[in-house]
Parts: structure tokens; sequence; C-alpha cells
């Protein structure tokens, strides 16, 4: 049985985390793009979920949400749930997808950005009584293009190093990074 | 795709997790956080672990602010495209000579110019205040808010009104001890009362996702010109009387309508904030005087019992018809 490569996991883990965090922080709130803003968290998430997915996943994928509750004046809890969803349906396949085709890749996360900004809105509409078309062509639509524009320079890199991340499933049921 | 999920995943209880169980924790656990803060607001366990969270990251959104700055120029070369190349060349280069010589006496003498705007127009409606500066805009895209530097350390609390030179420009919703969180007249939450200077007409003004601010309750048959000028009312104790706030720029007449739709355009340049004015404390001639409180309820009852009399006037050309 192969062993899995912990500590390049945890440390591709906790640099992406770091960088994204201090984006979310630093970054997301001072370039905002037609109303809407990069949500780094998202792209945290996705990230986890396409190298490592499963369970790995969906944790990365609640801490992010969480970690953007925490930033947002909005109900906590609420993109928490929505990462860890999004984060379970990206890593379904417990394999590295960033080894896949950049542009298969690239279209699911744009999918997943959109599904997850409509919603973050559409649940604002009901809990906050926002605007709904408003709420979803002037704050939706923008946070998924800027947070797409902005997961691109991330995958691009991912996926130019994939042979360093690759996953390789084995009988022993674990992932490896080369 | 297919092939890698065979090799990957298998039939057997050998396969990698999916994360299935983790994924319905987590959920359970998310919506526990989501009803807990709803019903705690900011006051709740949630609220001061936020408030903790946002005293913590502040000096990120501090370092975060300082590396930003030289970029929101970059909004004003999309409004340039439109201007004559010779034009734009020439007042390019003057401009670098400009900004090479007083970049650094530039700056200060705006910062004195701002901190002197703030000083007049604390002095000019005798504010009780306290001058912050904003280190951060709002970290995600559904909520307009601003951070600034001052916290319940400084004596900063919920609910107090914040301004700038030109006016009112928001609100704080949360504070921990070294920052709080403004939320902006433009928030779709925001509603501040207000009224029309010249005519008195009392109304809420409201803001939208669009970024646009709206002057409703206001009665449709009250004349409100163009440009009129839009100050607080005082109304509710949370805002001094005649702070400036903006200017009328569109009004809407629907017939048969019990109110106008008025479109305000704010003195306050969000975009561009850097100092702004907590007001702590109000006097009593700040506060709605109880001549202005009957003063509105008289408008609205009016607009109330005016019911009958706009839908007879809507009827009556179909009455002469038949």
């Amino acid at each position: 049985m192969q062993g899995i490569d912990k500590n390049t996991k945890k440390r591709l883990t906790a640099i992406l985390a770091v960088i994204c965090c201090v984006l979310q922080l630093s970054i997301a709130p001072n370039l905002p793009f037609f109303g809407g803003r990069a949500n780094f968290m998202l792209i945290y998430a996705a990230l986890m979920a396409q190298l490592f997915g499963g369970r790995y996943g969906v944790i990365a994928g609640f801490l992010a949400g969480l970690f953007f509750d925490f930033c947002s004046t909005s109900p906590i809890g609420l993109m928490a749930l929505l990462l860890t969803v999004c984060a379970y349906v990206l890593g379904f396949e417990v394999r590295n997808k960033l080894a896949d085709d950049f542009s298969v890749t690239v279209t699911q996360f744009s999918i997943a950005a959109l599904a997850v900004s409509s919603a973050y809105s559409l649940a604002l509409v009901l809990v906050e009584d926002a605007g709904f078309f408003q709420a979803l062509f002037m704050r939706a639509l923008p946070t998924a293009v800027i947070t797409v524009i902005c997961y691109l320079p991330f995958a691009s890199i991912l996926s130019r190093n994939r042979t360093n991340f690759t996953v390789s499933p084995r009988r022993g049921g674990s992932n490896r990074l080369h | 795709m297919a092939g890698g999920r065979a090799t990957g995943s298998g039939l057997s209880g050998t396969s990698p997790s999916t994360g299935g169980r983790a994924l319905i924790i987590f959920i359970v656990l998310s919506i526990s956080l989501f009803t807990a803060s709803v019903r705690g607001g900011e006051t709740g366990v949630l609220g001061t672990i936020r408030s903790g969270f946002s005293t913590v990251t502040t000096p990120f959104r501090l370092v975060g602010s300082a590396i930003t700055a030289p970029f929101y120029g970059l909004g004003n070369i999309f409004s340039n495209l439109t201007a004559d190349q010779a034009t734009l060349s020439e007042l390019q280069e003057e401009n670098e000579r400009l900004v090479q010589r007083n970049i650094e006496l530039e700056e200060k003498a705006q910062l004195a110019d701002r901190l002197a705007a703030l000083m007049e127009i604390q002095s000019t409606y005798n504010l009780q205040s306290i001058a912050a500066r904003v280190i951060s805009g709002s970290t995600d895209s559904w909520s307009s808010t601003i951070i600034i530097d001052k916290g319940s350390a400084a004596g900063l609390s919920v609910g107090m009104p914040v301004m700038d030179a030109s006016g009112v420009i928001g609100q704080i919703i949360s504070v921990s001890p070294t920052s709080s969180v403004v939320r902006l007249i433009y928030d779709e939450n925001s509603s501040i009362p207000a009224m029309i200077q010249s005519n008195r007409a009392h109304g809420i003004l409201n803001g939208s996702a669009s970024g646009g601010l709206t002057l409703d309750l206001v009665r449709s048959d009250l004349n409100v010109d163009i440009d009129a000028i839009v100050v607080t009312s005082g109304l509710g104790g949370v805002y001094p009387k005649g702070l400036p706030i903006g200017r009328v720029t569109i009004v809407e007449r629907n017939p048969g309508a019990l109110y106008l739709e008025i479109s305000v355009e704010a003195y306050a340049r969000v975009q561009s904030l850097e100092e702004v004015l907590v007001i702590t404390s109000l006097t009593d001639e700040q506060r709605a005087s109880a001549d202005d409180i009957s003063e509105a309820d008289a408008q609205e009852m009016s607009a109330v019992n005016n019911v009958p009399e706009v839908q007879t006037l809507a009827q009556s050309p179909d009455e002469d018809e038949g």
C-alpha cells in the first residue's frame, strides 16, 4: 500500500489557505467589479475540492465558507453551507480534476461560482428582504464573473504543475501526491 | 474522466471517501450556525466572535487598503477613453511633471483640506463627533459597507450616524474594539428619515442594490423641484436634524399614486472616502422637535385622507364619458 505524501498535501493546503485568506481580507474589498467582489474563499474551496476532493474538500469548503461568513456582515453559516455543498459536488470523484482539460475545469468552476453566488443572493433576498432581480443581476452575476477571473491564475498554475500534485487513487483506497 | 473515476472509486469498501458523511455533518452544522446567527443578531455569541474576528483581521485590511490605493485611479481610465488622444497625451505629460513635483505636498494639502472640512462641518452643525479613517470596503458583494479604524475602545457603538464633509454616508451596524462596520446609505437595507429642505416634505431615503437612492413616502400633492436639497429630518432620533444628504435628480408623479417617486443623488462620494466623522451624541436642538413630528404626522394623515379624492379624480374622465 502506497503512502500519501501528506506533507505536500498539507503544505499546499496551508499555502493556498493563507494566500486566499489574505486576498479575501485585503484585496477583495478594495477592488469592486460592477458592484461584485471576488470570493477568494470560493476559489479556495473549489481548488481543494478539485485537487483532493472527498472529505478533505468538504472540510476545506466548510472552513472557507465560515471564514467568508465572519468577514461579511451577512448571517453566519450561509456561505459555509453553500461552499460545503459546492466542494462536495466539485470533489465528488476524489481525484485531481485540475489534471483534466483546463477548459473543462474552468467551466465547472464557472458553473459552481454562478450557482453559489446566485444561491447566496437568493438566500439574502429571503433573509434580508432585498430586491430579487437586483440581488441576482447586480450582485450575483458580477461576483461570479470576477471570481472566475481571479480563479484563472490559480487553476492555471496548479494545472501546469499537475505532475507535482496529481492524486492517483490506489488499491489501498488512498490518494497520493507525486 | 470516467476512467479516472472507475479507477479511483471502486466498488469495494476500500474506495476513498467521497465525503458524504462529512457533507451531512457540515450541512447540519452550517444550518445550526445560520439559525443561531439570524436569531442572535450582532449581540449574540456569533456576533461577539465576529467582532473579535474583525479585530484580529484589521491589520490585513489596513495593508490591503494601502496596497490597493494606487489602483483606485484605474477607474478613471474608462472615462478618459472618450477624450481626444492628443489631449490625453498632453495632459498625461503635464500631469506626470506635476505629480513628480507635488505629490507629497498635494497629499498633505488634501489631508489638511479634508480635516478642515470635517472640522468645519463639525463646528457648523455643533456635532459631538469622533474622526475616523476608512480602512476597507465591504468584503462581500451583498452589502455596501465600509470599515473604519475606530471601535468600541474609542466610544463608538452600533447605531451611530456617520458622515463626511459633504454629508451623511451611513450608520454603524457593528463594532469591535478597534474597528467598526458602517452601512452606507446606498445599501439596500438602509433607510433614513429625510425631508426636502425647501418645502419640509418628509419621507424615507432608501438605498438599493443598483447604488441609487430613492426618497419614498413623499405625498404626491407636494411640489418637489429637481435639484432640491434633501436633508435628514431628525425623526427617529438617530440622525441629527438638517444634515445634508443629496439633491433630487428625478421626480415622477404617477396618476392615482399616493406618493411621488423621487431619485436622489448623494453628495458624499463613497468611492473616495478616506476620513469620516462619527456622530456620538445629539443635542436637544439636533433632535426632531414635537412640531417636526406633528408636521410629519400631518403630512402622512393628509396623504391617507386624500385617497378617495385621488381615486375620484382618476375616475372622473370615465364618468364624464358615461
